[in-house]
């Protein structure tokens, strides 16, 4: 499946506001500014994604909390850290002294938690702007490298899935994150349709610009 | 001052939304889900509830259900990460009081809990931006 580039345009920008309101929640949990990256945006097939998350994680340890939403369009989205960045965030918001950086069980109840919050203010962007209502999992915590956690089997092989990636960076804190979002396809052609009812006749967009800064 | 039953699964929002309403001087009663929420309420008849929406075991919406259909008029005040104006909307047709987003302020929960007990004056009403 080829997007338009008014597509990727429209896209980009609904993940930006949905980012952009979870940098604002995150920003008010820690009282430190956050920074963020432009998303990308890609579709591809099953067999390509997990190639793909590979080189963007570079084989590190990562500790991330997933929210699996469904409705009008379905898939899940992903609150990606290092483990020693989720380690120290879950310090910072808890007042808790550094111990080890593993993370215990009222850790990942506390990262989870933080997941819940910041996913579903991108979710919920979408699903507001887009006029669409979207039920949710429980969210869920696992620890791992890339290919651990992203098994693309689960995936139908002959679908598309689509990729939306951004980076975060609380500087003051040294802490670095991801965010991405998987939809599967077939709710994602419903997600294209959704688009176009909610943008039609609406030419002038925000081109937004690369990087932005969230201050309490 | 009230007795405030918080059904939240988080320990951590859990312990903030308990830090504001203790220092009100309000008597706090605590479940992790919707199941121990429900029965509380039926055992010590709070005067407010402060829900979450998504939780293991019970949800927020199924409390809310019961809430109705046991035809128990506690003021609840949703507070939850859904952003959605739908879930807004179902949360207030199921008779919640109010939908707050986490993490609510401090002064957003407290006016909505003076508002539940009826202690709210016209002098009290919460502008967000103040």
């Amino acid at each position: 499946m080829n997007l338009t580039v008014d597509q990727v345009d429209v896209l980009q920008e609904l993940v930006n506001i949905g980012v952009g309101r979870a940098a604002g929640v995150l920003n008010e949990m820690i009282g430190s500014p956050i920074c963020l990256r432009i998303p990308y945006i890609k579709v591809l097939s099953p067999q390509e994604l997990q190639p793909d998350l590979e080189i963007r994680f570079n084989g590190d340890l990562l500790s991330t909390v997933g929210l699996n939403f469904s409705g009008s369009f379905a898939g899940t989205a992903e609150l990606i850290f290092p483990t020693e960045s989720a380690s120290t965030l879950v310090e910072v918001l808890t007042g808790e002294t550094a111990g080890t950086p593993d993370l215990d069980s009222v850790k990942i109840g506390t990262l989870l938690e933080v997941g819940n919050i910041v996913l579903n203010g991108i979710m919920g962007s979408l699903s507001n702007v887009l006029v669409q209502h979207l039920e949710y999992s429980l969210p869920t915590y696992l620890e791992g490298r890339i290919d651990k956690l992203f098994n693309s089997k689960h995936l139908d092989a002959k679908a598309s899935v689509f990729l939306a990636h951004t980076r975060f960076i609380i500087e003051q804190l040294q802490i670095a994150g991801d965010i991405i979002v998987i939809f599967k396809v077939g709710s994602f052609d419903a997600m294209l349709k959704a688009i176009d009812l909610a943008f039609e006749g609406d030419n002038e967009r925000d081109p937004g610009s690369p990087e932005r800064v969230w201050h309490s | 001052m009230a007795l405030i039953l918080i059904v939240e699964d988080a320990a951590l929002i859990r312990k903030m939304l308990q830090k504001i309403l203790k220092a009100e001087g309000h008597t706090i009663l605590e479940a992790p889900n919707g199941l121990q929420g429900l029965q509380m309420i039926r055992t010590h008849n709070p005067e407010c509830i402060v829900l979450d929406l998504l939780m293991p075991e019970m949800g927020g919406r199924q409390v809310l259900l019961a809430l109705r259909e046991e035809g128990l008029q506690i003021p609840t005040i949703v507070v939850t990460a859904d952003v959605q104006q739908t879930t807004r909307a179902e949360c207030l047709e199921l008779g919640a009081l109010t939908v707050l987003n986490k993490i609510p302020k401090p002064d957003e929960l407290r006016h909505w809990v003076k508002k539940a007990i009826g202690v709210v004056t016209q002098e009290e009403i919460y502008e967000p931006n103040s």
